[in-house]
């Protein structure tokens, strides 16, 4: 096994094993869980219990038939008022005439008792009435609640393990540098194999992460039937995510450990680090702004620039529909800005990662030699 | 035949020393094959420039390092073993785990990393400390784990900044065997002390350093014969003004007379000792290294 595999596999050996990774996986996954499932518990009920009293029970189901209906029947009108009451039903049909409810009944449940108990009568005197068909003529926003939704939750997960991967990246690099294990690093090791390996290593970890959070998300929506809504191509917007993910992770991941390769001391770790990080706030901050504006210049322009598209494009993505041609042009621009970054990251790497002692000044990095 | 030749360094000067401060000043120096080199000289005189330089972790203004005689490059030096004088292990790695991965660095296969560092722990006595974390261990245990680490890999050559610094007497002789061995198996081994009885009993030469440059290096042996030895005569109870003409120094204490003498000849000086009074002590005394090092960084 090459150095920067061998490298890589310690990382994540040594980063599985630890208590704090384990839980905050299951944390992730049983947050994303929780908030794939919480839209249930917010929009009303799309499951009915109902009673009938010396009626036919109404055939529902074919009408609604992402509704679930359970039904009871009665004895007597006073048995069904006293369940109606408990709260045991939520409606009681008596004689096919009138239905008894606590309070005004739902309105939905409401709408839907009446246009079938009409059709049934209709259709008993041999009338037959065909459903009308629902046609919109504008944008599709079926899915526009949805779409807003999965925007929501990828922006913050996705700013959440950029910037958490980075500072493990960081943390890393100094703890081998302030340790001088480095030093023996180094003599069986090229900078670029140690460097490439930790961020190798600390991205599959990442991946990891963002595998349990969409694994945990599409359990979470299936089990509470929200993923009926979803809009369609979600395999599409999945590999999408991967994919910027790996790129907007090794981009700041690079410039996180060059920018520690400076230090020798966790303290100073966070000092070092601050430009990257406000730059990466903006990110956040921006794709925030997009979730709710996806169509609008700012976003549109913002998706284009590299670091920035790394999290405004996968958000637009999400949100709206993005031609494969602008995704493609935005993912060309950011890897061509990895490379980049990745030459002067193993530069300064390279030249500031044995100088132990003093903060490294960048300037005298990038001059030397 | 490792060879080091002409090696020069200047560290960029801070505001405080704005020509630089000139590390190495042209060290040259070559150990054999199963030739424990000692490397002594005062703090800042050069040692852990040179080493770091032979390791590659620094890179020379000028000058070169080579191996059989081949200038180091990347894959020589991965055959080397190194144990830098700031001790780095992962601290939260098992001891274990941290020596078959060094070993994994170095190009060992799976199975032979893990022998050799079941071998090295059973060797160095830390065999039940495995499966710890290194940070639980005490200083002297952590040092074995940092020699294992230098080791694991069968080195070609062995290069240790102060092994010995911190160890208490025990340890000192675990590790002293463990570097005999390889050198008895032909490697060429390089460690600096301050400890200089230790490197006096354990090295076949020595190189003393001292700003930069080597300012004496050969066998404990041959340094003393540059240095001239001391002829040492006590007599008790001399008749005064005896040793009047004879070269050297006479302190009294008692009624006995000791003279040190590095020169002139010593059947003269026999004689006119014997004839003085009684002769109890009669020899000649080696120089130790300490001595020889002081007078050479003087």
């Amino acid at each position: 096994m090459n150095g920067l595999m061998l490298v890589a596999r310690r990382e994540i050996v040594t980063q599985l094993r630890t208590k704090a990774f384990v839980i905050g996986l299951i944390i992730t996954a049983l947050l994303t869980a929780v908030i794939s499932f919480a839209p249930r518990f917010m929009s009303g009920p799309d499951s009915y219990t109902l009673g009938t009293v010396n009626s036919q029970q109404l055939p529902l189901q074919a009408a609604a038939p992402q509704a679930t209906f359970e039904w009871r029947s009665f004895p007597d009108e006073a048995a069904a008022k006293q369940a109606v009451l408990a709260g045991d039903v939520d409606a009681v049909l008596v004689n096919g005439t009138k239905v008894l409810t606590d309070g005004e009944i739902d309105a939905q449940l409401g709408v839907l008792m009446q246009s079938v108990n009409r059709e049934v009568r209709l259709g008993a005197v041999g009338v037959s009435i065909p459903a009308l068909q629902m046609e919109s003529v504008g944008a599709d926003t079926r899915y526009e609640s949805a779409r807003t939704g999965i925007a929501w939750v990828l922006t913050v997960v996705l700013f959440m393990l950029l910037f958490g991967q980075a500072v493990v990246v960081a943390m890393g690099v100094v703890e081998e540098k302030g340790s001088r294990i480095v030093e023996i690093l180094l003599s069986s090791l090229r900078p670029w194999q140690l460097l490439g390996g930790k961020i190798v290593g600390l991205g599959v970890l990442g991946l990891i992460n963002l595998a349990t959070v969409i694994v945990a998300g599409f359990a979470g929506a299936t089990a509470s039937g929200i993923a009926a809504d979803f809009p369609p191509g979600m395999p599409g917007l999945v590999a999408g995510v991967l994919v910027w993910f790996v790129l907007g992770y090794a981009f700041f991941a690079t410039l996180s450990a060059a920018f520690a390769s400076l230090v020798s001391r966790q303290e100073e770790v966070n000092s070092v680090l601050t430009p990257l990080t406000m730059v990466m706030m903006a990110t956040y901050f921006v794709a925030i702004y997009a979730v709710n504006d996806p169509t609008g210049t700012l976003a549109t322009v913002l998706s284009y620039v590299p670091p920035f598209s790394s999290m405004i494009m996968p958000v637009r993505m999400a949100a709206s529909e993005v031609p494969m041609w602008q995704t493609g042009l935005s993912m060309a621009a950011m890897a061509l800005a990895l490379l980049a970054v990745l030459a002067f990251g193993a530069k300064v790497y390279e030249r500031a990662v044995l100088r132990t002692g003093a903060r490294v000044k960048l300037g005298d990095v990038l001059r030397a030699r | 035949m490792l060879e080091i030749s002409e090696l020069r360094k200047r560290f960029a000067g801070g505001p405080d020393a704005p020509g630089g401060k000139v590390a190495l000043d042209g060290i040259s120096f070559a150990v054999r094959p199963g030739e424990m080199f000692g490397f002594v000289g005062a703090n800042g005189a050069g040692k852990t420039t040179t080493m770091r330089i032979v390791m590659g972790v620094l890179q020379a203004d000028s000058g070169s390092v080579s191996w059989q005689g081949k200038r180091l490059d990347y894959d020589v030096r991965r055959r080397f073993g190194y144990m830098p004088e700031e001790r780095g292990l992962y601290q939260k790695m098992r001891v274990a785990e941290q020596i078959e991965y060094f070993g994994r660095l170095h190009g060992l296969s799976p199975a032979a990393a893990k022998k050799a560092t079941d071998d090295l722990l059973e060797r160095l006595g830390v065999a039940e400390r495995r499966n710890d974390a290194v940070q639980a261990l005490s200083l002297g245990n952590q040092q074995r784990v940092q020699l294992a680490v230098a080791l694991v890999h069968d080195p070609e050559v062995l290069v240790l900044d102060e092994p010995f610094s911190g160890l208490d007497p025990i340890a000192v002789d675990a590790l002293a065997t463990a570097l005999q061995e390889r050198c008895r198996g032909g490697v060429p081994v390089i460690f600096s002390s301050h400890q200089l009885e230790l490197v006096e009993r354990l090295c076949d030469s020595v190189g003393i350093v001292a700003a930069g440059r080597m300012v004496a290096t050969g066998t404990v042996a041959d340094l003393r014969a540059e240095e001239g030895n001391t002829l040492r005569v006590v007599v008790r109870d001399p008749a005064p003004g005896w040793a009047d003409g004879l070269p050297g120094t006479v302190t009294v204490s008692g009624d006995r007379h000791v003279l040190r003498t590095a020169g002139g000849d010593d059947q003269e000086v026999l004689r006119r000792a014997m004839k003085a009074g009684h002769v109890e002590h009669f020899g000649v005394e080696q120089s130790t290294l300490t001595e020889i090092f002081k007078e050479a960084v003087a």
